[in-house]
């Protein structure tokens, strides 16, 4: 501007203030509409991208856990139960930004720190890696805190408090919670946690500020209360280990019921293996022996063969079966006794445990006969829990059968089945001729009649006779003396089978069976056990397995206040003195 | 008559507005609440299964057997220390 503009003071001077007010106004105009353009065009424009965007960096759907339900016995002490947990993951592109913090982190956590970053490297594509799962959460939680870019998540963890006590029956789950074995598998879908996901609003600290809706609610499994004892399990557990180790046997199962409603009070094995380390268990420890493995129970199933031939009336009370010389040949082959018995009544083929009794009984019952009532007593059928791999035995249709066949089945060769099988058998006779479907689930308090829960399939008097004659198998004359517990009166059979190979028998290998019934009075439970190979200090059933069952039943009655049957025996130890 | 009705309005949305304000400041204070009782709750339950697991493993038969054996000297009566009442 030139100085002569100033001096000028005339309508020039106007005109310029008036440029000049027009100049700032159209100035000032022109930012307020491109404000306006601007608000409207993130209004409407480019309105759903960016709410979209502030969503994402505030809403966030995150799960909330849910735990598996609890295995508990029958009186709340729990199997297998879930803790929570925290396990720890990264970012890897995060983190590899961070070394400093990552070589913290894996310090704490006793990881190789090289290991760990080229393993971060390998999954940098991903945006969650663990770094390390189920941690105790208070150790996580306070690793978490001074790191950044170190995240926990929440996990359960499956505890399994009895161990090995009860591994077979209990089973477990793998590292994501799901059952794998046992009751974990069979009963998966009860147990099962089902995380919950909530929608939340967080702060720029990942703090949740607002929870916005839930969009499915969290459901913790359900519990599930087992028939088990954790009293007799544990009993029924230490005896039959023992049993094991002092005969050095192969394995074993034993396998305890309530003869009044099928519940199973304990259910063992050995070898066992402790489900809370099991990385090591070679998979053989693992199978549940009592309800999946099989075998020939040899002369414990003189009873039925004895219930079946009563039952069509051959037989009764006073008949006498002549067994010599001792052996009888059945189409070329030997059928033998210990030896010569000669003429015996019913109740000595069984505590004599005569083979050629057995078999001449069994033959007096056509096949088809034997055959139907082996099967109503529950020889080839599942006994009614469901248990994953539970094997219904071996026991074939009647039109196979040789004439071999025919006359072995009366003392336990030719069929197989497992040890609950057998003891389910016995229970018929405990309730007066009623098969029980057994459970692995406690029954609730009000007890179904048993028309509901059973069905006849042998005369009551001739489940009488039977308990009677199986106390004198436990009785001073009896093979199973072993078994006798004082105070009550026990009936029971015993079984040496031997085990069967490729194309015969084995010689050497023989499987010891007991199988009885407490107090014989009043039944209330039964137990059958099973031992494999015994190779120590006698292998008859009657020296095998039947103190365990002496053992186990001793404390079962004691525990469950079963009163004494038989005080004129208790009366006599007692005049023994201590 | 307009201007009264006019005060009256803005008095009424005036107030409508501070309570707004208001009862999202409850709400916060009380979600921050529930969040600290959930963390409280969380705490528990980790607390109750790590009581459980320990109850679970003092009470285990063998434990409480050996110490009734050894520790304490106890043992199952003998017939003859029977006595049946009736």
């Amino acid at each position: 501007m030139k100085p002569s503009d100033r001096v000028n003071k005339g309508d020039g001077g106007a005109v310029f203030l008036g440029m000049r007010h027009s100049f700032v106004l159209l100035v000032l105009i022109s930012l307020l509409v491109g404000l306006i353009t601007r608000a409207l065009y993130l209004q409407v424009v480019e309105q759903d991208f960016l709410t979209d965007q502030g969503v994402q960096r505030q809403i966030r759907t995150i799960e909330t856990p849910a735990y598996r339900g609890a295995i508990l016995d029958r009186f709340g002490t729990p199997l297998a139960i879930s803790t929570p947990v925290d396990s720890v993951w990264v970012n890897p592109d995060e983190i590899l930004g961070n070394l400093a913090a990552l070589k913290k982190v894996t310090g704490k956590l006793k990881l190789d720190y090289r290991d760990t970053v080229s393993m971060l490297k390998q999954r940098a594509d991903r945006e969650f890696v663990y770094l390390k799962r189920q941690l105790e959460p208070d150790f996580a939680r306070a690793l978490a805190a001074g790191i950044e870019g170190v995240y926990l998540q929440r996990e359960y963890h499956r505890y399994y408090p009895a161990g090995e006590v009860v591994s077979h029956l209990v089973g477990f789950t793998d590292i994501d919670d799901r059952g794998q074995e046992g009751l974990e598998l069979a009963y998966q879908d009860w147990l099962r946690a089902e995380p919950g996901v909530r929608r939340v609003i967080r702060n720029r600290r990942g703090e949740v500020v607002e929870e916005l809706a839930q969009v499915k609610p969290a459901e913790s499994g359900n519990d599930i209360y087992t028939s088990i004892d954790m009293r007799l399990q544990y009993i029924a557990y230490r005896s039959l280990a023992r049993a094991i180790k002092f005969h050095a046997a192969k394995a074993g199962s034993a396998v305890l019921l309530d003869a009044r409603n099928g519940e199973i009070l304990a259910i063992v094995n050995q070898p066992s293996y402790n489900p809370n380390r099991r990385r090591t268990t070679a998979t053989l420890k693992l199978r549940n022996r009592a309800l999946t493995d099989v075998f020939e129970p040899g002369s414990a199933i003189k009873p039925f063969t004895l219930a079946a031939a009563i039952d069509r009336g051959h037989y009764h009370r006073g008949s006498n079966i002549d067994t010599s010389p001792g052996y009888m040949m059945v189409s070329g082959h030997p059928v033998k006794d210990i030896r010569n018995y000669g003429v015996l009544d019913l109740s000595e083929v069984l505590s004599k445990s005569s083979n050629v009794g057995a078999s001449r009984i069994a033959m007096s019952l056509e096949k088809k006969q034997l055959w139907e009532s082996f099967k109503a007593y529950g020889f080839g059928e599942l006994s009614g829990v469901s248990f994953p791999g539970e094997s219904s035995g071996y026991f074939r249709h009647h039109s196979q059968w040789q004439s071999l066949d025919h006359a072995t089945m009366g003392f336990g060769y030719g069929m197989s089945l497992s040890i609950t099988q057998l003891a389910r058998a016995y229970a018929v006779i405990a309730n007066r001729g009623r098969l029980v479907d057994l459970s692995l689930i406690r029954k609730e308090p009000v007890r179904r009649p048993m028309n509901e829960i059973s069905r006849h399939v042998m005369k009551a008097s001739t489940a009488q006779l039977m308990m009677k004659m199986l106390t004198e198998v436990v009785g001073p004359k009896g093979t199973a003396q072993a078994a006798a517990v004082d105070g009550y009166q026990i009936a029971g059979k015993t079984g040496t089978a031997k085990k069967s190979i490729a194309g015969g028998y084995q010689e050497d290998d023989y499987v010891a069976v007991f199988a009885g019934i407490a107090p014989a009075s009043n039944p209330r439970l039964v137990m059958a056990i099973m031992i494999d190979e015994p190779t120590q200090n006698g292998y008859y059933g009657g020296l095998v397995a039947a103190p365990v069952f002496q053992e186990v039943m001793s404390n079962a009655l004691r525990i469950l206040d079963i009163p004494p049957d038989d005080l004129p025996t208790l009366a006599r130890s007692k005049g023994q003195g201590a | 008559m307009n201007r009264a009705w006019f005060s009256l309005l803005l008095t009424l949305v005036l107030g409508s507005a501070l309570t707004v304000v208001y009862v999202k400041h409850q709400s916060r204070v009380l979600f921050a609440d529930l969040r600290n009782i959930q963390k409280q709750q969380d705490q528990q339950v980790i607390e109750w299964g790590r009581l459980q697991l320990q109850n679970t493993t003092l009470a285990t038969h063998s434990n409480v057997e050996s110490r009734a054996r050894k520790d304490l000297k106890m043992r199952l009566p003998e017939n003859v220390e029977l006595v049946r009442l009736q």
